[in-house]
């Protein structure tokens, strides 16, 4: 039987004004991971101009100032900052895209930044690491 | 003559999917037994898959109790009802990149995964979109995405670009871009390994999830009926059905839906203690029965 936490206001408010920040760098970590693949596969698509890395560069931006702004209460702190760790490697692995997609300088931190996005889903609910709901097998039942 | 045993392999199974999700305009029109299944190739000292199932650490407790889905167990239990092991498996072909179908190729240590390019670099496109597209982004995991940096930095994973013939002996993939996914992909195994194929088999991931895909509701006067679900275009799915009926002879039991239930009143097939299903399509010559 599935259990279901009963979120105190403040920590219900600040789930809901972080899950834009959360998707933002699940986006973000995904456009890289996608680059990833294909640079690692010897595709011509996986180029370091690729219009996918000026999307990430600007969600990147906005999830920062998202997490800038979000009030975690008590309850909320350990999302916080699994969510703050994954934004600072994430930005880490950012930053290692020079003149060239080298896919191990970017991996070891994207990877890192991809686990605390992980770890953030687990702590608290209302984060979905895979959009169940909108997938093959996405039939809610009832609860 | 048989070139290879084929076996469809149940992992999971949801007890009551809507048939809507199923076959286009079936709305309120009841639920039924959905498995989740993979196909195993086995012959010409080769195994193979055709996809992988999901990964039950990062989805399972959520799909259990969220949406129904009940029964997984790991490749390790599945395939070891028919004598073999994960690390056994040298070559799998992911039809599409739901986390459904390639999301556990950690279990397979050994193997060198085919995925079509275009199923990568769309994705990649689409994740550039803004996010008021992000439904075009449904059933992908982004783990498994990592996952797949790994396999390709281990020269595990090959990118097809479009059909490719004989990947393994008799055994073709084709390409059917723009459907149920933009990279989707079917696998063709010509069992008697002539060129002009008398006994083929088609596996056909997501492109058809039941035989009314393939057939529609009346059997003595077929039409296709695209699956309740694509990203793509229902159009280029009626296409791909054509083809795909086609390379079998136009016989449509050739064309293995790894969704389908009835396949058991096709096939020979038997329930595990685990409860679920193996049903065996085909046995290579000299191969014994998994299933009697």
């Amino acid at each position: 039987m599935t259990t279901i936490e009963v979120l105190d206001d403040a920590t219900a408010r600040y789930v809901l004004e972080s899950q834009r920040c959360f998707e933002d760098l699940k986006q973000v970590a995904s456009q890289l991971a996608g680059l990833l693949v294909l640079a690692a596969a010897g595709s011509k698509e996986a180029l370091p101009d690729h219009p996918a890395l000026e999307s990430a560069r600007d969600i990147f931006r906005e999830a920062n100032d998202a997490l800038r702004r979000a009030r975690p209460t008590a309850r909320a702190q350990k999302h916080y900052a699994h969510l703050a760790r994954a934004a600072a490697a994430i930005g880490t692995a950012l930053s290692q895209i020079g003149g060239a997609l080298d896919v191990d300088r970017i991996l070891i931190p994207l990877r890192a930044g991809y686990t605390e996005l992980e770890h953030a889903a687990d702590s608290l609910p209302g984060f979905e690491k895979v959009a169940y709901e909108r997938a093959c097998c996405g039939f809610r039942i009832a609860q | 003559m048989n070139a290879y045993s084929l076996w469809v392999m149940e992992f999971a199974a949801v007890p009551n999917y809507p048939q809507s999700g199923l076959i286009y305009g079936m709305h309120n029109q009841g639920t039924r037994k959905l498995p989740y299944c993979y196909i195993v190739i086995k012959g010409q000292g080769q195994l193979a898959m055709v996809d992988v199932g999901y990964n039950h650490k990062a989805h399972g407790e959520v799909l259990a109790n969220t949406f129904g889905v009940r029964g997984w167990r790991p490749p390790h239990e599945v395939l070891g009802e028919i004598g073999i092991r994960p690390e056994d498996v040298g070559t799998i072909f992911i039809t599409h990149a739901h986390f459904d179908h390639m999301g556990n190729i950690e279990d397979f240590p050994n193997a060198t995964f085919y995925l079509q390019e275009r199923e990568l670099s769309k994705w990649v496109w689409t994740m550039s979109l803004p996010r008021r597209f992000r439904w075009l982004m449904l059933g992908i995991d982004t783990a498994d995405i990592m996952r797949a940096v790994d396999l390709a930095r281990q020269k595990r994973l090959v990118c097809v670009e479009g059909d490719r013939q004989n990947v393994l002996p008799g055994i073709d993939l084709h390409a059917a871009f723009d459907t149920h996914t933009w990279g989707s992909m079917y696998v063709t195994v010509r069992n008697d390994l002539a060129a002009n194929s008398q006994s083929s088999w088609v596996f056909c991931g997501d492109l058809a999830y039941t035989q009314e895909n393939l057939r529609g509701h009346d059997p003595h006067d077929p039409e296709y009926i695209p699956v309740g679900l694509a990203t793509c275009s229902q159009f280029n799915l009626v296409m791909t059905a054509e083809e795909m009926v086609k390379s079998t002879g136009g016989d449509i039991t050739r064309v293995v839906p790894p969704h389908e239930e009835r396949l058991k009143d096709l096939f020979p097939s038997r329930i595990t203690k685990a409860g679920l299903r193996i049903t065996e399509l085909a046995l290579a010559d000299g191969d014994p029965s998994q299933v009697r």
